[in-house]
């Protein structure tokens, strides 16, 4: 009997490889039987359950199915090393081109070292950033091979701030619970060291503010005087629901409405925490229907986030567009692939979503727009 | 049991004395005592007919680079395991040291350098920096061992606190002189070179500097582990810890020993991290263990304590990079990668067990 459960054990693990390697391929014979030239393309992500990205995903999927090119994606599950790991494997396995969503945000030198690493391979990054500060123009500069399609990093944070400080003026006296003529807000950072949350994190307030201040109103200010941070983040850097509920159930301890102190408006660098902070303020009864609605602002548009402002639950996001990234990036696979140079797949696309960074014409940018509703 | 030769001509001599029943006996357990490497072979071959490009050279180059990156914390975690212990510490430690080992060695004229008063970059530099870090990962690895040891606490509630402690550390550490929790960036070419350098190109792929360093702590480690009076206490500790003790073994020192010796792999596996990954963020190093705890297993370092070997260590680095490899060479999604590790590991360890319990 044991002996028998022993060889029952080697059997699963046998067919758990046979079984799960079996799916994958055969999609690759079916491409090859088409085109003799089928490109094989490499997408990494950084993470698999990021919301936007997922959203981002599913759309590149169908894009490039349209194209007839039948991308492999890769997850890197936020480690920076796993995905070179994964970008070195590909290279070996003879990638004919690397799309890569780069896990650490921001990191010029980790762009440089995939770039290397690719050697004649082009490369798509997308967006993640590849530098801070116009390192990620240099970088561009130098590789002719390259090119990026992201979005204008401050661009969101300026959108959501001015969308703020609009919603903050019309709706002052409803928003301000405690009536001390002062709004006291809360934000949610997604990653500590990411530069669109960081952007955002700055210019969500800061432009909210001046339209209050030009308003004669005065500025936002944060709920927890004894934090000069002005802002809680998700410390795995996940921008995660759970861990902005979590901030705001132990924010609620100490600042409430029986205290006089309650948070009256919460900032979110995305949808994902905006969500975390509704399902806290709705176990405490705020946010539903016929209840007070603390105003929550996130970044993303994502369905469900969508579902929440219809609801009246949510007051408003940023619209970062999925479609948009995805065609983009699709599109220009399929030129690169099909011979073009990326300077020139990128000035190949004419779409009124994308812009052509004025730096640098291998940066694209898709544009954001606000989103308070249908 | 010293010359295979030998040993096989006693194997088949055995072989031919047995009745039928004990020839079939034989034979099922051969192949479940070797059913991982079978299961590896099978799927080694089945890779290479789906994908030609998986037994070239350069994808060769490709396994023993990311077996090198590897290696040296399985080798540090495996002393703890030995013990009956953990390591849950591991990741952030190599997380801290190779934020520390970024610092120091930024480039000299980068324009976010953290803190910009730091000496040239050269080789006592590095040097310097090296025995810094591995003396941090120590001095981590001695705390974990003096609160094992001292006050018998389990190392997995241990290490789980100073995994903690760690993190914090490092987030405190980012946001340092302005840095404001950005990645550590601008390394420096001799830092890189030294780490990373090309020694030969293998199929056109470059094998780093690292991979002659991680042979290097194999072979000092194995000596530790077999040559030494250290090592053959470590095993006493690990099998029972009480007949160690009555039998003269100071059963507090060794704990600290293995811990620290773990701590100081840690470190260099931190002075390696930054270079592979370009830059350092404090998400790097994030569950590394993991990894580490899971090559042990498979390559038969036991839960049980007191047993392991080596190159059952190298053997378990080397199944997961294989089973990483292929399948991203097969193009499997992640999500199927994550269920065949688990199933290894938990088929390894059942297979393991059941040789243990045999002997008993």
């Amino acid at each position: 009997m044991k002996k028998f459960f022993a060889i029952a054990l080697a059997l699963v693990m046998a067919l758990a490889m046979v079984a799960c390697a079996k799916p994958a391929d055969a999609p690759a014979a079916e491409e090859a039987a088409p085109a003799a030239d089928a490109a094989k393309v490499v997408v990494f992500w950084y993470d698999e359950s990021d919301v936007y990205l997922s959203s981002v995903r599913d759309a590149m999927n169908t894009e490039f199915a349209a194209l007839g090119i039948t991308p492999d994606n890769q997850f890197a599950a936020n480690n920076q090393t796993t995905q070179l790991d994964q970008i070195n494997t590909a290279i070996a396995g003879g990638a004919d081109i690397l799309v890569v969503n780069q896990v650490t945000s921001g990191a010029s030198d980790t762009a440089e070292d995939i770039i290397a690493a690719a050697g004649d391979i082009p490369v798509v990054f997308f967006n993640r950033a590849i530098g801070v500060d116009g390192a990620d123009v240099t970088v561009l500069e130098n590789n002719a091979s390259i090119a990026f399609i992201g979005t204008d990093a401050p661009a969101a944070g300026h959108m959501q701030g001015k969308m703020i400080g609009d919603y903050v003026v019309a709706n002052y006296d409803a928003i301000d619970l405690n009536k001390d003529g002062v709004i006291s807000y809360a934000m949610m950072k997604g990653d500590e060291a990411n530069v669109e949350a960081i952007y955002r994190t700055q210019f969500g307030l800061e432009d909210a503010n001046l339209v209050i201040e030009a308003a004669g109103k005065p500025a936002l200010q944060y709920f927890d005087a004894a934090n000069t941070d002005c802002y809680q983040v998700d410390q795995a850097g996940a921008w995660s629901a759970a861990a902005a509920k979590e901030y705001m159930d132990t924010n609620f301890v100490s600042y409430n409405e029986a205290n006089g102190n309650m948070i009256e408006l919460v900032i979110c660098n995305n949808d994902g925490m905006a969500e975390g902070v509704i399902a806290s303020l709705q176990e405490k009864g705020y946010n539903v229907d016929g209840a007070h609605v603390v105003p929550v602002f996130g970044v993303d548009a994502t369905d469900n986030a969508k579902a929440l402002i219809a609801e009246g639950a949510m007051t408003g996001t940023i619209k970062q567009d999925a479609q948009g990234m995805a065609a983009a990036v699709s599109q220009t696979v399929k030129a690169i692939v099909e011979g073009s140079a990326p300077v020139d797949a990128i000035a190949g696309l004419t779409d009124e979503r994308f812009s052509i960074a004025p730096e640098v014409a291998t940066k694209l940018y898709v544009a954001y727009a606000p989103y308070t509703g249908e | 049991m010293t010359n295979p030769i030998a040993n096989l001509q006693r194997v088949s001599a055995d072989y031919k004395t047995m009745d039928k029943k004990d020839k079939k006996r034989f034979w099922t357990d051969m192949i479940l005592n070797n059913a991982l490497y079978i299961l590896m072979a099978i799927f080694i071959i089945y890779t290479a007919i789906e994908q030609p490009n998986f037994l070239t050279l350069g994808s060769f180059a490709n396994l023993i680079t990311q077996v090198a990156a590897y290696l040296p914390l399985a080798l540090g975690i495996a002393g703890c395991i030995v013990l009956t212990g953990t390591d849950l510490s591991a990741g952030r430690v190599v997380g801290l040291t190779a934020a520390i080992a970024g610092v120091f060695m930024q480039k000299t004229d980068f324009a976010n350098k953290m803190f910009a008063n730091l000496p040239a970059i050269n080789g006592w530099w590095i040097a310097a920096t090296l025995l810094a870090v591995i003396a941090i990962g120590a001095v981590i690895g001695l705390v974990n061992g003096f609160f094992v040891a001292k006050f018998s606490l389990h190392p997995f509630i241990v290490t789980l606190s100073t995994q903690l402690i760690t993190y914090g550390i490092i987030l405190w550490f980012f946001a340092l002189n302005g840095n404001n929790g950005q990645p550590i960036s601008g390394l420096s070419a001799e830092y890189k070179n030294f780490v990373g350098g090309a020694m030969f190109r293998l199929g056109g792929v470059a094998v780093p500097r690292y991979v002659l360093y991680a042979v290097i702590l194999t072979a000092l480690m194995w000596f530790i582990w077999n040559k030494t009076t250290f090592g053959k206490n470590m095993f006493a500790v690990g099998s029972n810890a009480e007949a160690a003790k009555v039998s003269g073994v100071n059963v507090f020192l060794t704990t600290m020993l293995v811990h620290t010796l773990a701590g100081a792999m840690y470190g260099y596996a931190g002075f390696i991290e930054g270079v592979r990954a370009g830059s350092v963020a404090a998400s790097t190093g994030l569950n590394a263990e993991c990894d580490a705890i899971a090559a042990c297993v498979i390559g038969g370092v036991s839960f049980v304590g007191g047993t392991g070997k080596i190159s059952g260590i190298i053997l378990g680095v080397f199944v997961l990079r294989i089973i990483f490899v292929a399948l991203t060479m097969l193009g499997v999604d992640s999500s199927s990668l994550y269920i065949i590790k688990g199933a290894i590991i938990l088929c390894a360890c059942a297979l393991d067990m059941r040789k243990y319990l045999v002997k008993k």
